[in-house]
């Protein structure tokens, strides 16, 4: 959605305040939703001109109605007016500084003149706003351009065009109200489209097989008693003809179920297959970022569970839903054609069975939700239970353990007791409700039997069509819960299905063929979230070929520095350049094709050793498998295994040692043979000896690449050709070791007590 | 065992708190609506109140920190260390760094879509938000006490589950 520019929302009545302002002065604005005494909601605007902070807020102080994100105001309510009044002016050059207070989910916007004061308190929807106010402030104080495109906003109050809703979550333009209506049916019925014949078949299949069913209740009734045995009619004295075409009739229907289930069958697998495939593969499509968002079990689930709820859609949903109703429909005439009186008196409790159902079933669903709580609550604390066994029983609470367990289970247990309570006694009463139908036919029928006017076998054939009709009904009730399942899990394939990439190609992506592996980091700005920088302002060069090494303490950024040149993540600010382009002008596949990063956090994927080390180049020899493997120091103990090359390793296969995985991960990166080397912490979790293998492994490796190599232990960047030292998100220091040594600043503090570390171990 | 005793070290000495009295500081609000602080010599300008239980109990435990997260000292007990004055300009501190609404009526709460709809009158007043259903943005943070958070991290409370009406309860209760 193209973003506004923010000048052109800003309430007139707001602007008006201002006598000496134009709308074409605003550079940009806010708005503090907080009172500054943190006693509730407040109204204040905070305004900035090239020259002035301005600040207007409400006459009338507190706020005492709050929408937030996400709410939509209805059409019937008419927006308060608010009336406003100018506060101050604050002139840019008398401000020192401005910041963003963080405060628990809210902030502050502070002011440095003489002494600092708060400006401005606003609840978290407006952190990103505050965020940008304060950078467009600071700029405008030094005289930087603010561009265009900044100050534009493509996704905040991005709202559904059709009815106005405020998305609820960032980046997410997904109006739930409008795709419940339009979007994901229609969505769902395309992709049914795919399945049509089958589809079709089964429907076909299913209403053959009912409409022999409902053959059966009237040979049964009306043809065996009033023709049969009372020797009248077409099939007078026939019994054998009747039993025989009644069994005729429940082969003929059993063999259309049967065809029916194998079709059915065949659609659900290929439905759950087609599903997955096309989440999965959506899903790696979506940036990192997507994935660090969403916890990988929810991902897991998305794909697992929301698929086979789709799978009911097509399986259950369509084909059940035509059948039950056309069967509604079927019994409902014939019924009503054999004798139409007692059809409505056999109607009379259905809807006594739907108003119970309705006030029931809530009920029931809630008392089911609180056991499904409660259950998880006990399982969690068994699985954390015997996970800390080991702790358990060096603190020796065992005895504390069973008590924790023992409440848990006992709430549980309360649980199951209500809502199995619940259940048998709402059970038998709407069991005893269906049946009153059959009851009343047999009581206004036989009268009506008694009096001549039907027969007894019209009864029998009622009272069969009757019992047939509560599975559909039951069927049709239950619907509004099936659908909105089956569209919540459509909904949230769907957005899998739609989401955009963050770190996008551009559509003009220049390719490398080959980089060079010259670097360029300029004022560069990150943070995952709005107002929390991880870096800020980093600014380095590195040469072709040139070995770049990043020191600092844990948190420092430096793992987030890498993951941006690799372009994992986009840039806030400032501009990251590889051979002179800006990397958000390359395309994706060479920046994947040349860039090779080795981590702390390695993965083997399940397959072979071989399959792993080819991971990048799946089409390379086997000698050059053995050649990365021997490079890396891993063919010694790929040799040493029983099946070499071809261990089964991964989930379930052969347990590799971290060093041994760290190994295999460097000749991945070997085999990849990137032209950018990155080593993040590549060799921070090993022990010595390993890691001087590992040392040797890498330094042939990163022999005429560029290479970034963060690491804790400062040994492993001897051969860096420049170092960068870094310290919350910032580069402190930079320079050659000796430079830095000499500086005695962070970096030589840092090496002072790497050395007596390691003097430590020797003395140990 | 009595050995061992012995030379436990004292985990108040290990820790080395710098424990803030009214002895040894004094907090006042500057001419801009801010908290400064007063240790010994030292003068801290802006400085936050983060509570070490903000749900189990504000009141003691209270880390001072300036805006660049450096820690002052520590309010063991605000108000056995402070006298009332002192309390209560704390505690107005308190409630700019942890504002969040206390939920005092629950009108409605529509579930639909993996999102919850609530409508309720709060200790700020009337409050619609929205909730992402699942991944714990509902939850109990004491026996009692139920933390709600809006799909933008805004935070809301339920002070005490037990006194909302049966109604009330049977709509919150769907979304823990």
């Amino acid at each position: 959605m193209k973003g506004v520019p923010m000048n052109q929302k800003l309430k007139a009545e707001v602007l008006s305040v201002l006598q000496q302002v134009k709308a074409s002065d605003v550079v940009y604005w806010m708005h503090c939703d907080r009172s500054k005494d943190g006693k509730g909601f407040a109204s204040t605007y905070l305004i900035l001109t090239s020259v002035a902070l301005h600040i207007v807020s409400s006459t009338e102080g507190q706020i005492t109605q709050k929408i937030f994100k996400g709410i939509q105001r209805t059409p019937k309510e008419t927006p308060r007016t608010t009336t406003y009044q100018f506060v101050e002016s604050i002139l840019l050059h008398s401000i020192e500084k401005i910041s963003i207070v963080n405060l628990v989910a809210s902030g502050l916007v502070v002011i440095h003149e003489q002494e600092e004061r708060a400006i401005g308190a606003f609840t978290n929807g407006e952190m990103a706003r505050a965020a940008k106010l304060a950078s467009f402030v600071t700029k405008l104080k030094n005289q930087e351009e603010i561009r265009q495109d900044e100050i534009e906003d493509h996704s905040e109050q991005a709202s559904c065009p059709k009815c106005g809703m405020i998305y609820p979550e960032e980046g997410r333009q997904i109006c739930p109200k409008c795709m419940k209506k339009h979007a994901i049916f229609g969505r769902l019925l395309s992709i049914a489209g795919g399945y049509k014949r089958l589809i079709v078949l089964i429907v076909l299949f299913m209403l053959l097989n009912s409409a022999s069913g409902l053959v059966i209740p009237y040979l049964q009734g009306t043809v065996l008693f009033d023709q049969a045995l009372n020797n009248t009619g077409a099939f007078a004295g026939q019994i054998g003809l009747v039993i025989v075409l009644i069994l005729a009739f429940r082969t003929i229907s059993l063999g259309f179920g049967v065809v029916f289930s194998m079709l059915n069958a065949k659609l659900a697998a290929n439905v759950a297959f087609d599903l997955k495939a096309s989440v999965f593969e959506s899903m790696q499509r979506l940036s990192l970022n997507f994935f660090q968002k969403k916890q990988t079990g929810q991902l897991m689930t998305r794909v697992n569970n929301d698929a086979t709820e789709l799978q009911y859609f097509f399986v259950d949903g369509i084909s059940f839903f035509i059948v039950n109703a056309m069967n509604i429909i079927g019994i409902t005439t014939v019924m009503l054609i054999m004798d139409w009186k007692l059809t409505l008196i056999c109607f009379i409790p259905i809807p006594i069975v739907i108003l119970l159902m309705r006030w029931v079933f809530p009920k029931l669903w809630r008392l089911s939700w609180r056991r499904h709580r409660r259950v998880s609550i006990m399982n969690a604390l068994i699985s954390d239970s015997i996970r800390g066994t080991r702790v358990v029983k060096a603190f020796g609470k065992e005895r504390q353990e069973s008590e924790r367990f023992q409440r848990a289970n006992h709430n549980f247990s309360d649980a199951e007791q209500s809502f199995n309570l619940m259940g048998s006694t709402i059970f038998p009463i709407l069991n005893m409700l269906t049946q009153i139908g059959g009851i009343l036919i047999w009581a206004f029928g036989g009268w009506k039997v008694m009096s001549g006017e039907i027969s007894f076998g019209q009864i029998m054939t009622f009272v069969s069509y009757i019992y047939m009709l509560y599975g559909p009904i039951q069927f049709m009730n239950n619907i509004v819960n099936w659908w909105s399942y089956c569209m919540t899990a459509a909904q949230r394939i769907f957005e899998i299905q739609d989401a955009v990439p963050e770190v996008a190609e551009q559509p003009d992506a220049i390719h490398l063929e080959r980089m060079k592996g010259e670097i360029h980091v300029s004022n560069m700005t990150f943070g995952y979230e709005p107002n929390k920088p991880v870096l800020q302002n980093v600014t380095f060069r590195a040469k072709p070929g040139q070995m770049i090494g990043v020191v600092g303490h844990s948190g420092a950024g430096k793992s987030t520095l890498v993951n941006l040149i690799s372009r994992l993540y986009d840039v806030t600010d400032g501009e990251i350049r590889i051979d002179g382009h800006n990397v958000r002008s390359l395309s994706i596949s060479s920046m994947r094709s040349q860039i090779g990063i080795v981590s702390q956090e390695v993965y083997v994927f399940m397959g072979t050793i071989a399959e792993n080390i080819a991971y990048a180049d799946p089409d390379c020899t086997m000698e050059d498998i053995i050649h990365a493997a021997k490079i890396a120091n891993a063919h010694d103990f790929i040799t040493k295994l029983p099946d070499g090359y071809d261990t089964i390793v991964g989930t379930g296969g052969h347990n590799l040692s971290g060093g041994e995985k760290q190994r295999i991960s460097i000749a991945r990166a070997v085999l990849h043979n990137p032209r950018i080397l990155i080593l993040d912490e590549a060799t921070a979790s090993l022990d010595t000896e390993t890691e001087l293998q590992i040392q040797e492994a890498l330094e042939s490796l990163v022999e005429g690449r560029t290479t970034i190599a963060i690491a804790h232990r400062l040994s492993t960047l001897r051969n860096a050709d420049y170092l960068l030292v870094m310290d919350s998100g910032k580069v402190v220091e930079e320079g050659t070791h000796e430079q830095l040594f000499a500086r005695g600043g962070m970096y030589a503090g840092m090496v002072k007590k790497h050395d007596e570390a390691l003097k430590m171990r020797e003395v140990v | 065992m009595q050995s061992i005793a012995d030379e436990r070290t004292d985990l108040s000495v290990a820790a080395q708190l710098n424990y803030l009295t009214a002895q040894n500081a004094v907090f006042r609000k500057t001419d801009g609506n801010m908290l400064a602080v007063q240790v010994g010599d030292e003068d801290f300008q802006g400085v936050y109140l983060h509570c070490s239980f903000p749900h189990t109990n504000r009141r003691i435990y209270i880390s001072v920190r300036t805006g660049e997260h450096k820690e002052v000292g520590i309010i063991k007990a605000l108000d056995e260390d402070f006298p009332p004055e002192t309390a209560v300009l704390l505690e107005e501190q308190m409630d700019i760094r942890y504002f969040a609404p206390v939920i005092t009526k629950v009108i409605s709460i529509k579930e639909e879509f993996g999102y919850s709809y609530w409508n309720t009158e709060t200790s700020a007043g009337h409050c619609q938000f929205t909730v992402r259903s699942g991944s714990g943005n509902v939850k109990s943070v004491t026996e009692n006490k139920l933390l709600v958070i809006d799909v933008d991290g805004n935070r809301f409370v339920i002070e005490n589950v037990k006194q909302l009406s049966e109604k009330e309860y049977r709509m919150v209760e769907m979304c823990i």
